[in-house]
């Protein structure tokens, strides 16, 4: 019986032990790669005591392995798209400002939107860029963009972020999904995708329940037939693969060992299980309750939960909607940091907010913001971010980006770099180098630790 | 004091300003002038003085309103102003309250009223209590002279059902400054009387709030106007009706009229021509019509004749218009627009 079918699950994540994934040219051009990584490393704590012995810090390629070990992404999709003005560009006093205030946070000298007190006092976990230029402010163009990270058709399906780290951090022999997604409104919902890595690193994808679908065992089987049933499978399935050493064939069985994995998580998606205390802290809207699954997945091991909260897309009173829909980021991704660092996590996770644009300056005559992809915003939190970092800036009215102009390729190097993902890495579809990072697209040093 | 049987726009001024609140200057009243004071989203007040407008000359009549900037008072929106026995009073997202002389148009007393936006102001009709309300979600009510805090009045849920922060939106004294109410952003309406903040009733018409639940998970709406009428047994609420896209006031301009006494809706009225939020309400003289002003991206002036409840008179606006008054005489209608402040005439045979 695994841990998470008895309703219990570990408070710190063991050491990986385990990946895979492509060779990348990168790695072959060091004549490392990470399974050769892993056949010399043991498993779990085994692995760390044996870190001086292998002198580790010595080899590059080896010191990245070991930093992205235990990273996790929550990824908050502000979809819709949220006002930069009313989060972490604020332009009070000026016409495009909007009614709100500009607040000190415990940073000296970065200032947020009063809609963000609680945050305003984590800004020692954050970091702000405020010079994106992503030129396209339709939603459907927009989202894709700031999902793969590419701004041009490669003429081939790209992975999304969350595939391309499930395929970086997840783990052939986990029990828990690599990428989880929720998306529960209606409007705007993008499953997002894995391109041409294939359907492995897929998203889980939750709509409108959050405990997935078709995962418990029929009725009609009992536990015994069950176990009995899949006991069966393992042994035909192993005396078949005896003098077969076929990729196909560990495929087939790693799938079933997947399959089962997930079935014993589920109950990783049923907040009931965790204490009234926490769950009033995460508070009783649909959002909360989503980054405390979040939460649950990142301690089981998933590498990348994306969040979707939507819908941002104030044409008429914006002020209004940023009322709300800023409160409850505010107070949820707070209590996130928090839960996080409490758990010893937040030192291996990195949660990012952004969604596929933000919102004009100007001001409309329904008092909404439009469409708006020329100098807005994106925040990061926790691991591999220098905290308190605030990078780019837009001019007097928040009408263009005046220095540090970054873009999706940039933001997404950023995120790759603060876990430990090699940038400049490429993928082979065919003969043909993809690289990970869209071309040109480099990390914003200035926020990395 | 005749009907009204027209909108016909007599002036404007362009501001690059979106203009939220407007009141008829204590100096105008003191000279029979047409001098308003509008607040606006610089934090500041301007008065207008739309006097040329009683000439009899038509170049005088053609002029176009001269305007003259108070001093600076406020660092946020300006949602209300209103005219006192105490000066000229404003109230803004700053949370403050600002008493001003109305002559030297600066500021004789400052406070800061509320924990949270303030969104509107009332003034008895003696002119000596001033009401604000806040989303803080409480009603106070000051004396206008000394700025004394009389009562804090509290019946609203600073949440919503949705478990979203509320908003108290609208206030309103009766005719005989004896009532006040006050409505939220869920549609819930109490009713108070004035010398003892006791609560006197309560209402409810939900149908100013629309939640979605499911494409995207926000909401819009909320009573934004009051008014009594002027025999005192009825109030009009206005907002607007249930929308399908919440992310514009793509909804019906939307006004319910109880009988508060009696705890009863009377009518319903709702108007998809000209859409968006009723924001402003005005019962004319022998409450035989019902005045209201708002908006979409566009804005409107509709007028209700409450014998039949259809609309009597109908003008589309210059963009939303967010603020309104209406003289004593229901002749003229004074507007405070996004980016204009305008003049109409409602009677066609004005009284001279």
């Amino acid at each position: 019986m695994s841990l998470f079918s008895q309703g219990q699950w570990p408070t710190r994540i063991p050491p990986h032990n385990g990946l895979r994934g492509i060779e990348t040219a990168s790695q072959l051009r060091d004549g490392t790669s990470r399974r050769g990584f892993l056949k010399a490393s043991l498993a779990g704590t085994a692995f760390a005591a044996s870190m001086h012995q292998l002198d580790i810090l010595q080899s590059p390629a080896l010191a990245s392995e070991l930093k992205r070990q235990q990273k996790h992404v929550i990824l908050i999709w502000l979809a819709g798209g949220a006002s930069q003005l009313e989060t972490w560009d604020p332009k009070p006093g000026r016409a495009t400002g909007g009614p709100f205030a500009a607040i000190q946070t415990n940073v000296t000298g970065v200032s947020i939107s009063e809609l963000l007190p609680k945050m305003s006092q984590r800004m020692h976990h954050s970091a702000i860029i405020r010079s994106l230029n992503t030129k396209n402010a339709d939603h459907g163009g927009a989202a894709k963009i700031m999902e793969t990270g590419r701004a041009v058709d490669q003429g081939i399906p790209c992975p999304d972020l969350g595939a391309m780290i499930a395929h970086e951090l997840g783990r052939a022999d986990s029990q828990v999904p690599d990428y989880v997604s929720m998306y529960s409104s209606t409007e705007g919902r993008r499953q997002g995708g894995s391109g041409f890595l294939g359907g492995r690193y897929a998203p889980m994808f939750l709509t409108e329940q959050m405990i997935p679908e078709n995962t418990s065992r029929l009725e009609s089987l009992s536990e015994l037939d069950h176990s009995a049933r899949s006991d069966l499978r393992s042994f035909l399935a192993n005396r078949f693969r005896e003098g077969r050493p076929d990729l196909s064939v560990d495929s087939h069985n790693s799938a079933y060992q997947r399959v089962r994995g997930i079935m014993s998580s589920a109950n990783l998606f049923n907040i009931e299980l965790e204490p009234m205390d926490v769950r009033a802290r995460y508070g009783p809207t649909q959002f909360g309750e989503q980054c405390l699954i979040a939460r649950r997945l990142v301690e089981a091991g998933v590498p990348f939960v994306k969040v979707a909260r939507a819908w941002w897309d104030s044409h008429g009173q914006n002020f209004e909607t940023h009322l709300e829909l800023v409160t409850e980021l505010d107070h949820v991704l707070a209590t996130l940091i928090d839960d996080l660092e409490e758990r010893g996590l937040l030192e291996h996770t990195l949660i990012a907010t952004f969604g596929e644009f933000g919102r004009t300056p100007q001001i409309n005559s329904s008092l909404g913001r439009d469409h708006f992809a020329s100098a807005w915003s994106a925040s990061l939190h926790g691991t591999g971010i220098r905290g308190g970092s605030v990078y780019g800036k837009t001019d007097a009215d928040g009408l263009k980006v005046i220095d540090g102009e970054v873009n999706a390729a940039d933001l997404f190097a950023t995120i790759f770099q603060a876990i430990g993902i090699d940038y400049r890495k490429e993928y082979h579809v065919g003969a043909r180098p993809v690289p990970i990072t869209d071309f040109g697209g480099k990390p914003i040093r200035d926020i990395l630790l | 004091m005749g009907r009204i049987t027209q909108l016909k726009p007599l002036s404007d001024i362009s501001t690059p300003e979106i203009n939220l609140a407007i009141t008829r200057s204590v100096v105008s009243l003191a000279d029979n002038q047409r001098i308003m004071v509008v607040g606006n989203s610089a934090g500041q007040l301007v008065e207008f003085d739309f006097s040329s407008q009683n000439s009899t000359s038509e170049k005088a009549k053609s002029e176009k309103p001269t305007s003259r900037p108070f001093e600076s008072g406020h660092s946020s929106y300006v949602t209300g102003v209103g005219s006192t026995k105490g000066g000229i009073v404003s109230v803004g997202y700053d949370r403050k309250m600002i008493w001003w002389d109305p002559l030297e148009r600066t500021v004789l007393r400052e406070i800061v009223a509320h924990d949270k936006w303030i969104r509107r102001i009332a003034v008895s009709p003696d002119g000596t209590t001033i009401a604000t309300v806040a989303d803080d979600m409480h009603c106070k009510l000051w004396n206008a002279i000394s700025g004394e805090l009389m009562f804090v009045l509290d019946d609203h849920q600073p949440v919503t059902p949705h478990h979203y922060p509320s908003m108290l939106y609208a206030v309103a004294f009766s005719a005989s400054g004896e009532q006040l109410a006050t409505g939220d952003k869920v549609g819930h309406i109490a009713i108070w009387e004035t010398q003892t903040g006791r609560k006197l009733g309560e209402l409810e018409s939900p149908g100013m709030y629309t939640w979605d639940p499911k494409a995207r998970r926000h909401s819009i709406g909320g009573i934004r106007s009051l008014a009594f009428s002027h025999s005192g047994s009825s109030i009009a609420v206005g907002g607007i009706g249930a929308i399908g896209n919440v992310d514009h006031l793509d909804g019906p301009a939307r006004v319910e009229i109880f009988d508060w006494q009696q705890a009863k809706s009377l009518v319903q009225l709702s108007d998809t021509a000209m859409k968006g939020l009723v924001e402003q309400l005005h019962f004319s003289n022998d409450d035989s019509q019902l005045i209201t002003a708002g908006g979409d991206n566009n804005g409107f002036i509709t007028i209700y004749d409450l014998a039949t409840n259809k609309i009597d008179v109908q003008a589309k606006a210059h963009q939303h218009l967010h603020g309104m008054i209406v003289d004593e005489a229901s002749q003229r209608l004074y507007a405070a627009h996004h980016g204009k402040v305008s003049m109409w005439e409602l009677q066609d045979q004005p009284v001279a």
